[in-house]
């Protein structure tokens, strides 16, 4: 299975809403992110076209944020917290722990884009350390049972293709 | 503006409001060091170098981006910004790689400067370089990023400046890098390979490729000897060769920071090895070295020989829009007093002197109006600005970055051309033939003419005139009128094969404004090249676009000094300081400052030169600094033209095809080589001084000249440079200040509009329109011909760059996708073009940007080989072809692999 193939009537859609807006590049990367999964780079010249940018600089713009990616995504993006507070509750084996369940390493993606391990410095949820997230779920005081569980629910149904 | 008084260093100073604190003390010398600041481009605050304290608060900050404020004591180098400062250094030092004893950059490397101003040598901390891959495919630029220190110059100048936009930061912290977009190599992103950003990054992390490491062990303010628009140049010498060379640091030149890919790595011709390095002379079939005393005692005694035999008539002068105006003035001078004869001409026929004439017609001579736009500085007041068969990003690339400029500041932009180039932004309207079936195949003639003529019309149509200029300046207008109001407006759309749409939008935008107006030099070598300008002038003149702040006309030249050797009377009508050889009064002034008679008919052009050698009635030609035999269409009746001359004196810097077939060759020097003083497309006199002596025996032509002049045994027609200015200035009022010019450098804008205006009325020329043309059924395509930004004109001296010999380009065809798959071709396919005149074969590249039924045929490349589709007649009568365009039919060769 490979990435979706680019709906360009739906991206023209957003392109329409932002263009010309001043200050519009931001909004409208992340509508193109949040709708595509990740940002093709086939359309960063249309993005920089519809707001007079130069294209290498709405590329820049993309690295610079982890919040972007030009390389599809998981449907479920899971982010572990390497913040002290996880670290010292056993962070770190809970992120070995899903790195073997999931076969991926960080910045992954699995190859039928279900999941994308990514880790974050701090997830701003020390009290529920060692934590994650799951897309915008939080899941807390995990230990390996729990992780597993919570893979499970995220899992594709089997046989759903 | 407001001053206000603040105290830097214990001394009280003061400063317009609103200046940066690194500005005021910059301003009163004192020096802040800096990596990322460059006064051309906005403060970025990005290297912290700059950081200053201020005793009252004790607070620290970087001075480039903090305004000075009344009543502030500042302190540059206090122990505690010392402390900041050496730190901040140590950290770049360890990230940088120890490679400074083979870097490129050597002691002109800010950094490394700094570092050593500061006593930085062994650094405690833990080196932790960041290596980078090193790129140099590509022949000009070598980016080691492992030495980027991350002060974004090159990204700001790329964006402010040059407005390619080919790189910008990406990732973030560590990671971060200028890249291109994909992060492509340069040569597949688009970058221009100008060199800005080689010339401003303040370390090794971009540099010129080449085979010179280190130092230069001098620099030299010159001016290039490529186009029209006259960069100040810093001409790097080791030894005596120029091995080096960047923008000027002079802050009023017309380039500033910038410069382009010829100007910046096409220098590398000057020590080509074609370079002639000593006199030549015919005997029998061969060129032989000889002495300077012989070639020129030859040389004199076959012309004065000549013109006791067959009379002035016989002989003609073909001067150079490359020499300077001190060679120019004299070598016309020898024409016309020693010779006596106006047979005098220069390169700059095939680039745009129409538009000169055309003005001078329409004022008897007057020539006190000002159509020019003046400084290209102007187009930051300009109200609207029209491109008008012009491709100035290829042509005369600083200039385009002015355009751009002005573009993104918002001024509005119009462009008429049968390509979208790119120029083109949002803020645009580009106006360009439908390709509407059956008109397509016949609008490359009739385009521009058509359009302005509507354009006209409809803006009459909204009383968009400029009243008050029209009847205090202009004459003729009521005709004028009426002829536009009897023109049939379908019958201009139909011809030139427009949107009428498009016309409606861009006539509702220059109504009632100002129109600067830029125009290419090839539509001048256009069919109706003569009528669309004359169309264009009754535009400018109907809107009172003339002779006000930023408006009027740029005229893209090529050629570095086109203006100069018109001004100079290097052309068969007219006496230095554009005044008529055919007006006694004209004529007066020079016969009293020459001391002799001037003849009173006006001279053969160069056209006319060959024909009249093909009759056999020319018997003696000298060429200076031009190769026509490159730069003219058919040349084997060129050649055999020519040939058939009884004397033909070449006089050049390169071994050129032309001098291949000379009698007597003199070796001369370039540019570099020399004093002298151009004048660019906007008419500002520059002077320059030698950077190098000629190679091997060469000579500056001026010397050459002077030589030459007292072997013919006429004094009064030598002298230095100095000396050959006082006399131009004497008579030529434009040029008065020349003699004074002190400096190497002298920059001084020419004439500027005078107020004598109200004296003098312009003409209004009728309105022209186009013949009906049939499509000829066997050349079913139209080529146009693209000078590339790689090529000067013919390529005779870029050619011998190794750097631009290297380059992508190779002179491939642009086809449209549509016609390519048509004739199922793809990328690199070998084609044959045949029109009337003549085929070549070449490979092609498909390029989206090609309208269908048109291919785009770069000049220059293999030997300037477009030319031979051409005709060698007068590209402004109305029965020729003209040379910007022809129809063509192509069909698919026989596939050559080609060894690059």
């Amino acid at each position: 299975m490979k990435a979706t193939e680019i709906d360009w009537d739906r991206f023209a859609e957003i392109i329409e809403k932002h263009a010309q807006k001043k200050w519009g590049l931001i909004p409208l990367l992340q509508e193109v992110q949040e709708r595509f999964g990740y940002i093709p780079p086939e359309t960063i010249g249309a993005v920089a076209e519809a707001l007079d940018l130069y294209p290498s600089h709405v590329q820049g713009v993309i690295t610079f944020y982890a919040g972007f990616s030009t390389e599809p995504r998981g449907k479920c993006v899971l982010k572990v917290c390497r913040g002290t507070a996880c670290h010292v509750k056993g962070g770190k084996s809970i992120l070995r722990v899903i790195k073997r369940d999931l076969d991926l390493e960080e910045g992954e993606t699995s190859p039928d884009y279900q999941f994308t391990l990514e880790t974050a410095a701090c997830l701003g949820a020390c009290f529920l350390a060692p934590a994650m997230m799951v897309d915008r779920e939080y899941y807390g005081k995990l230990n390996p049972t729990k992780v597993t569980s919570v893979i499970g629910e995220y899992r594709k149904p089997e046989g759903d293709e | 503006m407001e001053s206000i008084s603040l105290t830097i260093n214990g001394t009280r100073l003061s400063c317009p409001q609103g200046q940066s604190i690194l500005q005021a003390a910059e301003a009163h010398d004192i020096k802040i060091p800096t990596l990322c600041y460059h006064h051309s481009l906005k403060p970025f605050g990005a290297c912290r170098l700059c950081l200053v304290e201020d005793e009252k608060s004790g607070r620290i900050f970087a001075s480039c981006v903090t305004p000075a404020a009344s009543e502030m004591v500042i302190h540059t180098h206090s122990p505690q910004v010392i402390a900041h400062r050496r730190t901040i250094v140590s950290l770049m030092m360890a990230e940088h790689p120890e490679s400074c004893i083979v870097c490129n950059k050597g002691n002109r490397c800010h950094l490394r400067m700094i570092a050593a101003e500061l006593g930085i040598g062994d650094n405690a901390l833990y080196p932790m370089p960041n290596f980078a891959a090193l790129e140099q495919a590509n022949p000009y630029i070598t980016r080691d990023l492992s030495k980027c220190i991350l002060c974004g110059k090159c990204i700001r100048a790329d964006h402010e400046l040059v407005c390619a936009g080919a790189i910008d930061y990406n990732s973030r912290g560590f990671n971060s890098r200028p890249v291109t977009l994909y992060e492509l190599p340069l040569e597949k992103s688009s970058c221009t390979f100008c060199g800005t950003c080689v010339s401003i990054c303040p370390t090794g992390a971009l540099s010129a490729k080449m085979q010179f490491v280190g130092t230069p062990e001098k620099e030299s303010t010159s001016i290039c000897g490529f186009c029209g628009v006259g960069c100040s140049l810093e001409l790097g010498v080791a030894g005596d060769k120029i091995v080096d060379v960047n923008p000027s640091h002079l802050k009023n030149s017309v380039n500033d920071a910038t410069l382009c890919v010829r100007g910046h790595f096409a220098h590398d011709f000057l020590n080509s090895k074609k370079r002639l390095t000593q006199p030549l002379i015919r005997t029998e079939e061969d060129l032989t070295p000889t002495t300077w005393d012989e070639a020129l005692e030859t040389a004199a005694q076959r012309m004065l020989e000549i013109k006791e035999r067959y009379g002035p008539d016989s002989i003609a002068f073909l001067g150079s829009s490359k020499c300077t105006n001190e060679e120019n003035y004299l070598f016309q001078k020898i024409a016309r007093t020693i010779f006596q004869t106006n047979h005098v001409d220069n390169g700059g026929y095939m680039s745009g002197r129409l538009f000169l004439d055309l003005v001078d017609k329409r004022t008897d001579g007057a020539g006190r109006f000002n159509f020019f736009a003046g400084p290209f500085s102007g187009l930051e007041q300009a109200e609207v600005v029209f491109v008008v068969g012009a491709e100035p990003s290829q042509a005369v690339p600083v200039f385009d970055y002015y355009l751009k400029r002005s573009a993104r500041k918002g001024i509005p932009l119009i462009l008429a051309n049968h390509r979208k180039i790119d120029l083109a932004g949002p803020g645009s309207i580009w106006i360009h033939p439908q390709g509407t079936p059956p008109a397509a195949g016949r609008t490359a003639d009739t385009f521009y003419l058509e359009l302005i003529n509507l354009i006209s019309a409809l803006l009459l149509d909204k009383e968009a005139f400029d009243t008050s200029f029209v009847s205090r300046f202009t004459s003729g207008f009521e005709r004028y009128q009426e002829e536009l109001l009897s023109l049939s407006r379908e019958d201009c759309l139909d011809k030139a094969d427009l949107d009428a749409q498009t016309i409606a939008l861009a006539v509702d935008l220059l109504a009632g404004k100002k129109i600067t107006f830029v125009v290419g030099d090839g539509l001048m070598l256009h069919r109706y090249g003569k009528e669309t300008m004359d169309a264009l002038l009754n535009l400018a003149l109907m809107t009172g676009s003339i002779g006000y702040k930023g408006a009027g006309f740029h005229i893209v030249s090529k050629e570095n000094n086109l203006v100069g050797a018109w001004d100079m009377g290097a052309v068969p009508d007219a006496l230095p300081g554009r005044l008529k050889v055919a007006r006694s009064e004209d004529r007066a002034r020079w016969e009293k400052a020459w001391g002799v008679k001037i003849p009173e008919s006006r001279g053969m052009d160069l056209l006319e030169m060959i024909k009249s050698a093909e009759n056999g009635r020319l018997k003696a030609l000298y060429i200076m600094g031009e190769n026509p035999l490159r730069s003219l269409p058919q040349p084997d009746l060129l050649l055999n033209a020519l040939k058939s001359l009884k004397c033909l004196i070449v006089q050049d810097i390169l071994f050129s095809e032309t001098a291949g077939i000379a009698d007597v060759v003199l070796p001369a020097a370039a540019f570099s080589e020399k004093a002298g003083s151009f004048t660019n497309m906007e008419g500002k006199i520059q002077c320059f001084s030698p950077a190098v002596p000629p190679p091997g025996l060469g000579k500056p032509d001026l010397e050459i000249l002077t030589l030459f002049a007292e072997k013919l045994a006429a004094p009064g027609n030598t002298g230095s440079h100095q000396q050959i200015r006082k006399e131009i200035s004497s008579v030529i009022t434009s040029y008065s200040n020349g003699a004074a010019c002190k400096h190497p450098i002298w920059i001084r804008e020419k004439a500027q509009p005078e107020d004598s205006q109200a004296e003098e009325h312009i003409r209004f020329s009728p309105v022209a329109t186009s013949a009906e043309t049939e499509a000829d059924g066997r050349y079913p395509f139209t080529a146009f011909f693209r000078s590339l930004r790689f090529h000067l004109g013919s390529g005779t001296r870029t050619e011998q760059s190794s750097r631009i010999t290297a380059g992508e380009e190779q002179g491939e065809i642009e086809v449209a996708p549509a016609d390519a798959e048509k004739m199922s071709l793809a990328d690199n396919d070998r084609i044959r073009v045949t029109s009337a005149a003549g085929k070549i074969e070449r490979n092609i590249r498909i390029n989206p940007k090609v309208e269908d039924g048109h291919i785009y045929i770069p000049t220059a490349f293999e030997a300037n080989g477009a030319r031979l589709l051409l005709r060698l007649e007068p590209f402004f009568e109305n029965d020729s072809g003209g040379w910007s365009s022809c129809a063509v039919a192509i069909d698919k060769a026989e596939t050559m692999t080609m060894d690059r």
